[in-house]
């Protein structure tokens, strides 16, 4: 009897809302696409709702009024293809400008023979945490919500979508959330990761492979005993690069991708010992390496003298003019913000089906190396406002899959290319056989000292 | 096959298209029926007219460009300064050479308030439109969903495919409200009935008698408003690319979908509209191709196959 009031009640409060677009998903993508149409003088009518599962409001506001003190360790590169998008959707002015650092150079060099290119252009690419991409286009949301009083943007946090079904009649998507409400859509959009439950819902196979590496995040502190530009330091090492990023006042964010067995090594280690395996993996040969991962592996008492005793005979080598082809040492990590995560390239078939277009994640992940992950994002995005702005004035139903074919054939072929370069450069990379080590040292100095062809990788890197 | 075809339909063999005669004979009870077999021709696509992967894939993609004209047209059509005394807020209209002349960040600002005055006009616009020739509702759900349309009349002949739009427009409850489909002739529609935007797409080449159709059509636009017609030119390039190519090499429309003598010059349509040009004036035309790939897209010349036509009813009548 009671049961079945509680039933009665529960079926007479939970609503089905109908909406033109619903995002599944409050990170980056999801956010800057749901800021991006808001901002569109052609889609801010349209009712959109963005779903996420996490508590996501109450932290952003948090940080956009009283920021940590020290960084965050989910850190990303943004091209200033995506800074300038960012602008365009007048999101950028909300962002916390000095917790972010841009900078001019960036230098790669391989983890056996040191050969190395040095790619100098202005502004090739900004560092900035995740958390204040989302901060900021959160505030921007805001703002545009206040405009728009009629149509505001909605964002369900803390609500899961439970359960994804067709309506039989009009095969709309409706989404079951644990609140206990539904909504019918128009569209879905998914920005909802990896594991995308609207890909799945649409039937999309995503088709790819693990690297068997993980890549370990933490946020380090720089030595201040010399001067360096703002530079991005990636190393490649067999197990894979190590990536030192630069962030305001001689900070560096961290992202060192290794096989799985070296990840656990180094995550157990503690975190003066992590620090300086950093400074040895920044510089030291292979060989050597393999002995420290020994030492690190038992938590030997004598790695960080072995360490410090080989860095300072590497450093003694070093002609005067070379100090600069190295990153200051790590003094200091900000204490447990190491992290990681395992490194996957995967594509989806398609971006669109019938009433489901993906984004992000959803359709695509990359190896972290080149920094593009959350970039390739954003051109998804632009590209799709676009598309939904172009459909919309030519009076089509904007969830139909023949709407959102143009956005499928402009991106597509884009990430495509740019998968397939990241996954190449791992692979070339993740070698120790001497032939190829060879070549590939021979092939970095020759493009290193082909200007042509460097200002064409720069321009590639930075979508300028 | 093919010189069978090419005998049906040599231009050579054809003589000319006179849209500004009426011709001599024709019932005049109904003369914008279609025969029998064309209207069997239509009645047989219905079941696939809204798939956009089906044989009407390219009238899918044909509908994408008939918006942008359509669209164009009208935000061209936008008197901007229109009711402004004061010049202060007038918006300035530079001459058609601005952007060589004048400074890029001068020009742009001409520019984005150019845009800006013609979205704020065109936002406030409330059209009626009455889509002659329906077919399945591709347009008329189109004109439909833009937010400055208030209603869509579509007729059509044929009872099936307009069985098939009536379906489809349930499926969509942003169009449901605003359109209703009706089986009947142009004749049909009630004298008075005015509209902002008549549409004749793809529907003159069908027709035995076009110019009584056309004339029918005329008389239902608003001073004003706007009569859009999109057909093919009766010349080699049209019989190539429509008939040749389209239905029998590439066949990415079905065979019989066109015929080529029904086919009426651009130049015809504007030999037609000059008889009336105290009230109408055609205010654009422009020529359109499909590229295997890359869609419908403009060309720079209304008298070479597929084009467009704008005629629009005078708010005056003039001299």
């Amino acid at each position: 009897m009671l049961f079945r009031r509680f039933m009665a009640t529960a079926a007479t409060t939970a609503k089905t809302h109908t909406s033109d677009i619903v995002i599944i998903g409050g990170g980056p993508a999801g956010l800057t696409l749901a800021s991006a149409i808001k901002n569109s003088p052609i889609l801010k009518n349209l009712k959109i709702k963005l779903v996420e599962g996490g508590n996501l409001i109450e932290p952003l506001e948090k940080f956009n009024e009283s920021p940590p003190a020290n960084f965050m360790n989910r850190v990303v590169s943004l091209t200033p293809a995506t800074i300038s998008y960012l602008k365009e959707i007048k999101a950028w002015d909300h962002f916390k400008e000095e917790r972010t650092e841009t900078y001019d150079n960036i230098y790669a060099y391989d983890g056996i023979t040191n050969a190395r290119i040095q790619f100098d252009c202005p502004e090739i690419a900004t560092m900035c945490e995740n958390f204040n991409i989302q901060s900021g286009l959160f505030q921007r949301i805001k703002e545009l919500n206040k405009d728009n009083v009629e149509n505001p943007l909605e964002i369900l946090d803390k609500t899961k979508v439970i359960e994804i079904k067709s309506d039989e009649k009009n095969k709309w998507p409706v989404l079951q959330l644990s609140t206990g409400d539904s909504i019918k859509t128009r569209l879905l959009v998914g920005c909802d990761g990896y594991n995308s439950p609207a890909r799945k819902f649409a039937g999309i196979e995503s088709r790819g492979w693990a690297y068997n590496r993980w890549g370990i995040v933490a946020t380090l502190k720089y030595k201040d005993d010399a001067f360096r530009f703002p530079t991005g330091w990636q190393r490649f090492l067999t197990s894979g690069p190590l990536a030192q990023l630069p962030l305001p006042d001689n900070w560096c964010s961290l992202v060192w991708s290794t096989t799985p067995e070296l990840a656990d090594i180094l995550m157990k280690l503690p975190e003066e010992k992590f620090v300086a395996m950093v400074n040895a993996g920044a510089k030291l040969a292979p060989s050597e390496m393999e002995y420290l991962y020994k030492l690190a592996a038992k938590n030997d008492e004598t790695l960080m003298e072995e360490i410090s005793w080989r860095l300072n005979l590497f450093n003694s080598k070093l002609k005067e003019e070379e100090y600069e082809n190295y990153p200051l040492e790590i003094e200091s990590i900000v204490p447990n913000s190491r992290g990681r995560f395992p490194l996957k390239l995967s594509h989806a078939d398609t971006y669109v089906e019938e009433r489901v277009a993906l984004v992000g994640d959803a359709a695509h992940t990359t190896h972290p190396l080149a920094g593009q992950g959350l970039n390739m994002g954003q051109g998804d995005v632009k590209s799709l406002v676009k598309v939904l702005e172009t459909s919309t004035e030519r009076g089509l139903d904007i969830g139909s899959k023949f709407a959102l074919e143009g956005y499928f054939s402009e991106r597509y072929p884009a990430n495509h290319v740019l998968l397939g370069i990241v996954d190449k450069i791992h692979k070339i990379y993740s070698t120790d056989s001497s032939l190829l080590v060879m070549a590939r040292s021979l092939g970095l100095d020759a493009i290193n000292n082909t200007p042509f062809l460097k200002d064409f990788m720069v321009s590639q890197i930075s979508n300028k | 096959m093919f010189r069978k075809v090419a005998i049906k339909t040599n231009p050579l063999l054809l003589s000319k298209r006179f849209l500004h005669t009426s011709p001599k004979t024709y019932n005049a009870v109904n003369h914008t029926a279609i025969s029998p077999s064309e209207m069997e021709h239509f009645n047989k696509l219905a079941a696939t007219w809204w798939d956009p992967h089906g044989p009407q894939r390219i009238l899918h993609k044909m509908n994408l460009i008939r918006m942008d004209f359509i669209n164009d047209t009208i935000k061209s059509q936008l008197k901007l300064n229109e009711g402004i005394k004061n010049d202060e807020e007038k918006v300035f209209i530079p001459g058609w050479n601005y952007k060589n002349l004048l400074p890029s960040e001068i020009a742009g600002q001409i520019e984005k308030e150019q845009k800006a005055a013609i979205a704020a006009k065109y936002d406030a616009l409330e059209l009626k439109c009455l889509d002659v020739g329906c077919g399945g509702g591709l347009l008329s759900e189109s004109l439909a969903r833009l937010p400055v349309v208030s209603s869509v009349k579509g007729i059509d002949l044929s009872a099936e495919v307009l069985r098939v739009a009536d379906e489809h427009k349930t499926l969509d409850p942003m169009v449901e409200a605003k359109l209703n489909y009706e089986l009947k002739a142009l004749e049909e529609v009630p004298k008075d009935d005015l509209y902002d935007i008549v549409t004749m797409m793809e529907m003159l080449e069908h027709v035995d008698y076009p110019a009584e159709v056309l004339k029918e059509g005329l008389a239902h636009v608003k001073p004003g408003g706007h009569l859009f017609l999109s057909t093919i030119n009766r010349d080699f390039i049209s019989w190539f690319t429509t008939i040749f190519m389209g239905e029998y090499v590439l066949k990415i429309v079905p065979i019989g979908t066109h015929t080529y003598s029904k086919y009426i010059n651009d130049s015809e349509i504007l030999e037609f509209v000059e008889d009336f040009k105290k009230e109408y004036e055609v205010v654009s035309s422009k020529g359109c191709i499909y590229l295997p790939a890359c869609g419908w897209k403009f060309t720079s010349s209304s008298n070479v196959g597929n084009y467009f036509s704008a005629i629009r009813r005078k708010e005056k009548l003039s001299n």
